[in-house]
């Protein structure tokens, strides 16, 4: 049975970081997707989920982008990440995206401070009013998309796999309009904050849409 | 199979994806992404990726009979894609001396450099190119590909730092791949990044740059660069691929046109661009070139360059070193275009060199309006994503010194005017 999400907007940042750091988060059985030789990519993505089962929230995903797995007569995936930080506003929502996903989180409540400019959206997000992290996504053109995206998970349970399909208007572009702010604070210790780009790459913003959850695959289990 | 199964039957999905999405396939078998790779490209040729490897049926002049990759049919179009910057590979003198060099020769070298495959045409071309470039000695690369990748595999090692512009051609990235050494990455043509990203570097450091970069066509801020290399104690390496025989005093390029000749370490370059032929070389002191000549696999490992060619290229070398009006000519039709350009509103970017993008900025519709300009009488190649960033795609024009005003008119009437029709430019 498929799980379905609707949010009003979600931003997100793709920053170049060394392929050494990002082989540190991931497990072994993920390749990160290089953007360079020696250049991996870093994600934030903020989501303002307005309808869910859970009501609706915010979330905060830092990832690491991965090779996706490809199987012949199985459609072809964007691309897929690996999750390796969550934070979400609502305690419901955590316990719901740790029990039926497997995504790791931080398990306190984070604040999400959504900032909208004239052409920009901006997440700011908190802890008990301390910041963790700001992400600015600047606009382009609007188009109406239907994409597919691979996440992967692990936990001390197994190894698991959701493909998420991306409903809605989305504005991508690598202009470089954008800005990611890390702060030295435990939910960022796997990164090496000096070595992220601060400049996106690319930037993705979708507004009124729908995240599609197909049932969670188990690739191996404890 | 549709490689997005699922979707509505018959939709079309090929501008949805592009080769970025077929690099990286995790799964149990290599083979894995080429079903829905073949599924793509069935779809995305027809709709505009014929345009690219289209089959000429002449020689790269300013004038070309090409054959269609849609229709099939063979059409004569101005030529603004090709390289050729001086218009000396169909010379008849070039011609001539690859003719004999073949009667003399035979096709092949038939060997690898360093064991049998030198001929006295080797010699002599590398003899000359040194000369040209006023440096010790040179040594000759089967292609320039070739010679970024090897040379720069030759001297740097596991632990070195290379930190390359951003938009540095492939064979600098292979380059630094095979290298196997820590590669950093500056924001294109920004002295401030290359600085933050020294900062960083220990040991041995190698800075690469090009002095024209190929999708651009803007020139490198050498000065700026050479300043904060040298501060850092980190050698340097440009590749004049585009700008060798073009610019500076004596056609030497980008280095000689900053009057930093000296001050720049290593001198690459190719034969394929200004001469219209292949083949790449480096330029520098003695030591330099039999050190290289030790070590660089990729030209140690290869047959060496067709004497035919190496013939050919010692022609047209000798005719861009004795005619600086060509190079006249060229800044001449680069300057003439640039104007009118600017008059009719095309944007070009922020070339400022015989390479000239002509901004369409709207990937989804790069393709129809590159079959527009061809069926119009122009050969002129899209680029898009994943070899410029997603909407920059654009139109690469390069000026050749042999196009008449009359073959740029008609290319600024037919760029504009689709453009226009297209509500690209107003």
């Amino acid at each position: 049975m498929k799980t379905v999400y609707g949010y009003a907007d979600v931003i997100s940042g793709f920053f170049e970081f060394p392929t050494e750091n990002a082989r540190r988060i991931l497990p072994p059985h993920l390749q990160p997707a290089e953007l360079h030789h020696g250049t991996s990519i870093f994600s934030m993505t903020c989501f303002d989920f307005d309808r869910s089962s859970v009501g609706p929230y915010g979330e905060v995903v830092m990832s690491v982008v991965v090779a996706p797995i490809v199987k012949p007569g199985e459609r072809l995936p964007k691309f897929a990440l690996y999750p390796y930080m969550v934070g979400t506003t609502t305690r419901a929502a955590r316990e719901h995206a740790i029990e039926r996903w497997h995504l790791p989180h931080w398990m306190e409540d984070v604040g999400i401070e959504w900032v909208r400019d004239e052409r920009t959206l901006g997440a700011k997000v908190t802890l008990d009013g301390t910041p963790l992290a700001e992400l600015t996504i600047g606009e382009h053109s609007w188009q109406p998309v239907e994409q597919l995206y691979q996440s992967f998970m692990k936990d001390e349970s197994g190894a698991y796999q959701a493909n998420i399909v991306m409903e809605g208007e989305q504005s991508e572009h690598e202009e470089e309009t954008g800005r990611l702010v890390l702060h030295d604070h435990p939910f960022n210790r796997v990164l090496q904050i000096g070595d992220v780009a601060e400049a996106p790459f690319r930037e993705i913003w979708m507004r009124r849409g729908i995240q599609t959850f197909d049932p969670l695959l188990t690739l191996q289990t404890a | 199979m549709d490689p997005v199964q699922g979707k509505d039957p018959g939709k079309s999905t090929f501008a949805e994806y592009d080769y970025s999405n077929f690099y990286y396939g995790a799964g149990d078998d290599p083979l894995n992404l080429l079903g829905p790779f073949s599924d793509w490209w069935r779809e995305a040729r027809p709709n505009g990726y014929y345009l690219y490897s289209e089959a000429l049926q002449s020689a790269p002049a300013t004038r070309v009979q090409v054959r269609n990759g849609k229709t099939g049919r063979v059409q004569e179009l101005i030529n603004l894609a090709s390289y050729n910057y001086l218009g000396i590979s169909y010379r008849p003198e070039v011609k001539q001396a690859a003719i004999d060099a073949t009667n003399l020769y035979g096709l092949g070298a038939s060997g690898s450099p360093i064991l049998s495959g030198t001929l006295e045409v080797h010699r002599q071309l590398a003899r000359e190119m040194a000369e040209f470039k006023d440096k010790e000695a040179a040594i000759l690369f089967p292609t320039g590909y070739s010679a970024n990748v090897g040379f720069i595999a030759a001297l740097m090692r596991s632990g070195d730092y290379i930190i390359l512009d951003q938009y540095s051609h492939a064979s600098i990235v292979d380059g630094a791949i095979l290298a196997k050494s820590n590669t950093l990455w500056f924001r294109h043509n920004n002295p401030l990044d290359l600085e933050r990203k020294l900062n960083k570097a220990k040991g041995k450091k190698l800075v690469v740059v090009e002095g024209v970069y190929s999708m651009d066509g803007d020139v490198c801020v050498l000065p700026e660069i050479v300043e904060v290399a040298k501060r850092h104690g980190a050698r340097i390496l440009i590749d004049e691929a585009h700008s060798t025989f073009l610019f500076g005093p004596n056609g030497r390029g980008v280095a000689e046109h900053f009057g930093l000749d000296n001050e720049v370490d290593f001198h690459l370059g190719t034969f394929s661009k200004s001469l219209g032929g292949q083949g790449g070389f480096v330029c520098g002191s003695r030591d330099l070139i039999d050190y290289v000549n030790a070590f660089g696999r990729s030209r140690f490992f290869s047959c060496n360059l067709a004497p035919p060619v190496a013939a050919g290229l010692l022609a047209g070398l000798r005719i861009a070193a004795a005619e600086p009006e060509l190079r006249t000519k060229l800044w001449s039709n680069v300057a003439y275009l640039r104007r009118r350009f600017a008059e009719e509103g095309v944007d070009i970017g922020k070339s400022t060199s015989q390479v000239m993008p002509v901004m369409v900025n709207n990937d989804a519709r790069v393709f129809a309006v590159a079959e527009k300009i061809q069926d119009r009488g122009l050969f002129l190649q899209p680029v898009t994503y994943p070899a410029v960033p997603k909407h920059k795609s654009r139109l690469r024009v390069s000026v050749s010194a042999a196009h008449t005003e009359e073959d740029l008119e008609t290319a600024v009437h037919v760029v504009a005017g689709v453009l226009r029709e297209e509500g690209i430019i107003r």
